[in-house]
């Protein structure tokens, strides 16, 4: 009996258990910037102004999905990385904070939202990502035009992203419509599907399967396509003549933040030059936004790329309507 | 028991009452408190109830196909996923293989359960994949992996373990007598198995085939990994509707077209074994004797699979441990540490939390699947019922979705336990305890009531006859629950993507991290890492469990 007694008390107990007050000094953040890189910036972070940095990586939706899930009582303050076009989609649920950081001046206009809700940190191209073993065997240059990838030699051999979870997926098809008009570049991918082995949930999710010869290429953001060649993957990374657009990683304070101050400073931090110059130092693979920093890395060095300039806006609007399509139309 | 029986019971013992009070209530805020919630923000529209978004999804080709090739995927593993676990629990309980033997079967069949998914899925790719190594080794030029065959496979190696622990607490607690009276009135071991062991392992059976197939209608990370785009079932395409186009409704809607298939096999399952009596444990039975031979080339077959299968999930796991170990996987294979090193370091927190979740909920969760299966199965109370359906419903929903309708419902007050640990220990501890409450619903029907009845009519309270006769004869079925929920607790991650926060985090999710950040040696090394400890766990409990099933079988048998 009484154990009874104590085991239905324990039940309860378990039950009423609620959250402990939240300290002090600190800063809570969701990174949608890989880990190793995002560890590394709060580190920086920490050391130059003493607050205390809790942070959890999650790709684009899920994080996006969490803060609107959480909007009446936000866990954490800030969101460090992230394509722009995930902020302005966070814009429409109100689930932001405007603020403009100290250093916004030396930051195009382009690279931030106009009301504020977000500031660019790094830009993003896309690039093809080819295994070199496979060129070798089958005697073919690296891929430099889109059309390139629609040759037979690819067949099964095509890795790419998934454009319902992936902003890398949805990036495709922003340069595919600049490129060549919106039912081209439909028609286009629906060719393309006749050489895709798989797409895959993540947007560096194909590189792996690339690096280690189970598929032949795929088209990534050049921050994965480095990465995996910097891990020592027999891997070319080459841009198509027709030119790529490229992605914005922003970052931004969310709505009812409960470390506002230490929000704003990191605000402040992310978008200032000794900022900029230590994701270069570091070999973290995103191009500054600011203009005042000089990139040392050559695979950076996008003077001779084509960059499509695309509208972030324009993403956001167009964004449902594309990927309805390329389920209806692509993949059925 | 009849309803005014019930009454008289309650007076006689207020703890029943209490405890009765407790579980309606946890199943009330844990369970169906969320789903509720969850139904408004699918269903009303406006401020008006409104089926639009089910319609919506009914006249869309790709989610109809979801639809059916959810059922077709979770029959075909469930089936083939009883299939391999009956086979592993006649090896354990019937053939006279040596205990080393047992012992290495049962430790080698836990590896796929007690590793997150995603993780064999990586192996099987590398193995059957696209030049994978098995497809080179043979020769075969193409296969088409991605897609049902990878899924189906990937599956079934993962949830037949589930099986083979169910099957394998009921078979032994089958009396070999039986099949004694069979054979020495001239049956042939054939016959003998078709007439007694196989009818007597019905509940068993049942059971696994309802769990598998729950699990496999729920499971995401899995088709996640390896379904693609032309095999689409429900529980991804919620997930990425949810995480990927922001919809939250139409997630929600598929997920309770998931719910139809799920109630429908719970009935089915009700119906099949309720009308039958299996008790085997009556308390009046002799002494229990020896298993005799079942025929070699039987048993050779039985065997032969079972070696061919655990050698099959060795070389799996080999790859991973492989992984872990080298620089570059396929690459540089120079041998490292640096890899357990990073586990170690960076990985420090997400251990220690989840270690401490796992270590909270598997007692409780063990407490509480005895009185929810003892109440469901033994006491005839109003709304039994409806409490055994909840207690398994978290369980049937894709766990996406009880994620973010936990997330939903617990973000304001009064039940504001977003950020905390107590909405994880809740999140697992409603959702994995499926099994624990099954296994012991189905070990108290082989229990003749009768000896509870004995223990009453000596004037016991309901209480004393609870924890003195009741408890320990389920003893090995409730631990057999807790095993599961312990490995839940450390592998699960659908529901928990959602309600890890900066506070509490989780081994898998930082292992589903290091996959999507291409950190592959690191993703190897925490898989090895989590395997670690739950294997030490897990052998501890199952330690546990055999100890237990002899003080039954010693002094039951006898008593």
């Amino acid at each position: 009996m009484s154990k009874l007694r104590v085991l239905a008390a324990s039940l309860l107990l378990v039950a009423c258990m609620s959250a402990g007050a939240w300290a002090s000094g600190e800063l809570n953040a969701y990174s949608i910037m890989p880990e190793k890189y995002a560890s590394q910036v709060f580190e920086a972070f920490t050391a130059e102004t003493g607050i205390k940095v809790n942070f959890m990586r999650f790709s684009s939706g899920e994080a996006l999905a969490r803060v609107i899930a959480e909007k009446n009582n936000p866990q954490v303050d800030v969101i460090l990385g992230g394509p722009a076009d995930t902020y302005e989609a966070g814009i429409e649920e109100d689930v932001f904070e405007p603020y403009r950081p100290a250093g916004a001046d030396a930051i195009p206009a382009k690279f931030r939202s106009k009301d504020d809700y977000w500031t660019g940190i790094g830009i993003i191209p896309l690039v093809f990502l080819t295994n070199a073993d496979f060129l070798k065997e089958k005697g073919l240059e690296p891929p430099t035009s889109w059309n390139d990838l629609l040759d037979p030699a690819y067949k099964d051999g095509l890795q790419m992203a998934d454009t319902r979870t992936s902003g890398t997926a949805t990036e495709r098809i922003y340069s595919l419509v600049k490129i060549m008009g919106e039912d081209e570049a439909f028609e286009y991918q629906k060719k393309l599907h006749q050489n895709i082995q798989m797409y895959t949930k993540s947007g560096a999710g194909g590189a792996m399967p690339i690096a280690t010869g189970q598929c032949a290429s795929g088209i990534f953001y050049i921050v994965d396509a480095l990465d995996i060649q910097q891990q020592g993957y027999p891997v070319v990374l080459s841009y198509p003549v027709e030119g790529v657009s490229y992605g914005i990683e922003g970052s931004g304070i969310l709505k009812g933040a409960k470390n506002m101050e230490n929000a704003r400073k990191y605000m402040d931090w992310v978008s200032s030059k000794s900022f900029a110059q230590f994701i270069v130092d570091r070999k973290i693979n995103y191009i500054p936004t600011r203009d005042d920093v000089e990139v040392t890395n050559p695979a950076l060095d996008l003077s001779k790329v084509k960059l499509i300039e695309v509208d972030v806006a324009w993403k956001g609007e167009k964004r449902k309507e594309y990927v309805d399509r390329w389920i209806n139309e692509v993949i059925k | 028991m009849n309803q005014r029986s019930a009454v008289s019971a309650f007076k006689r013992d207020p703890a029943l009452l209490s405890a009765l009070a407790a579980i309606w209530l946890s199943l009330a805020v844990f369970v169906l408190y969320p789903v509720v919630r969850l139904f408004l923000v699918t269903f009303v529209v406006e401020g008006r109830l409104s089926f639009d978004n089910i319609g919506a999804l009914l006249g869309n080709w790709y989610d109809r196909q979801a639809f059916f090739n959810s059922l077709g995927l979770a029959a075909a593993v469930s089936v083939s996923g009883t299939a391999l676990g009956y086979m592993y629990a006649f090896a354990v309980t019937r053939l006279p293989v040596p205990s080393w033997l047992k012992w290495f079967l049962g430790a080698v069949t836990t590896l796929p359960l007690i590793s997150p998914p995603f993780t064999s899925s990586i192996a099987l790719t590398l193995s059957l994949g696209p030049k994978g190594i098995l497809l080179r080794l043979f020769g075969v030029q193409s296969f088409n992996f991605y897609g049902f065959w990878g899924t189906w496979m990937s599956e079934t190696l993962t949830y037949f373990p589930v099986s083979f622990m169910t099957l394998a607490a009921v078979l032994a607690a089958v009396d070999p007598n039986l099949e004694d009276a069979g054979l020495s009135l001239g049956a042939s071991p054939g016959r003998v198995f078709r007439t007694v062991t196989f009818p007597l392992s019905i509940p068993g059976i049942a059971n696994s085939l309802l769990l598998l197939f729950a699990a496999s209608l729920a499971d995401f990370a899995t088709p996640l990994v390896l379904a693609g785009h032309s095999f689409p079932v429900l529980p991804t395409q919620a997930y990425l509707l949810i995480t990927g186009l922001y919809d939250l409704r139409g997630g929600a809607s598929l997920s309770f077209l998931l719910l139809l298939p799920a109630l429908a096999v719970y009935i089915l399952q009700r119906a099949w074994i309720g009308k039958k009596s299996y008790v085997t444990v009556s308390g009046k039975a002799g002494g229990r004797s020896q298993f005799k031979s079942k025929g070699r080339l039987a048993e050779g077959a039985i065997l032969g699979g079972c070696l061919a299968l655990t050698l099959f999930i060795l070389y799996l796991y080999s790859i991973i441990l492989w992984g872990a170990m080298v620089k570059v996987w396929g690459v540089d294979n120079t041998l490292t540490s640096e890899n357990f090193r990073y586990v170690f370091t960076h990985g420090r927190n997400a251990i220690a939390d989840t270690l401490y979740i796992a270590a909270v909920v598997t007692p409780i969760g063990g407490l509480l699947a005895v009185l929810i299966g003892y109440i469901a199965q033994r006491r005839r109370f109003f709304g039994n019922r409806v409490m055994e359906f909840l207690s398994l419903l978290n369980y049937a929903l894709p766990g996406t979705v009880v994620g973010i309708a936990y997330i939903i419902a617990f973000n304001e007050k009064p039940l504001l336990l977003t950020g905390t640990m107590t909405i994880l220990v809740a999140a697992y501890m409603f959702r994995y305890n499926a099994a624990g409450i099954r296994a012991v619903i189905a070990s108290l029907h082989q229990i003749d009531s009768s000896i509870e009845e004995a223990s009453a009519s000596l004037g016991a309270s309901a209480g004393r006859t609870f924890f003195r006769v009741t408890t320990p004869l389920v003893i090995p079925a409730v631990i057999m629950g807790m095993r599961y929920l312990f490995i839940h607790c450390m592998t699960a991650i659908s529901a928990t993507i959602f309600l890890v926060s900066v506070r509490w985090n989780l081994l898998t999710t930082r292992i589903l991290e290091c996959m999507t950040e291409l950190q592959f040696a690191q993703a190897c090394a925490f898989s090895v890492v989590l395997i670690m400890i739950v294997f030490g766990a897990t052998a501890l409990m199952a330690g546990l469990t055999r100890l237990a099933a002899r003080r039954i079988s010693g002094e039951g048998g006898r008593g």
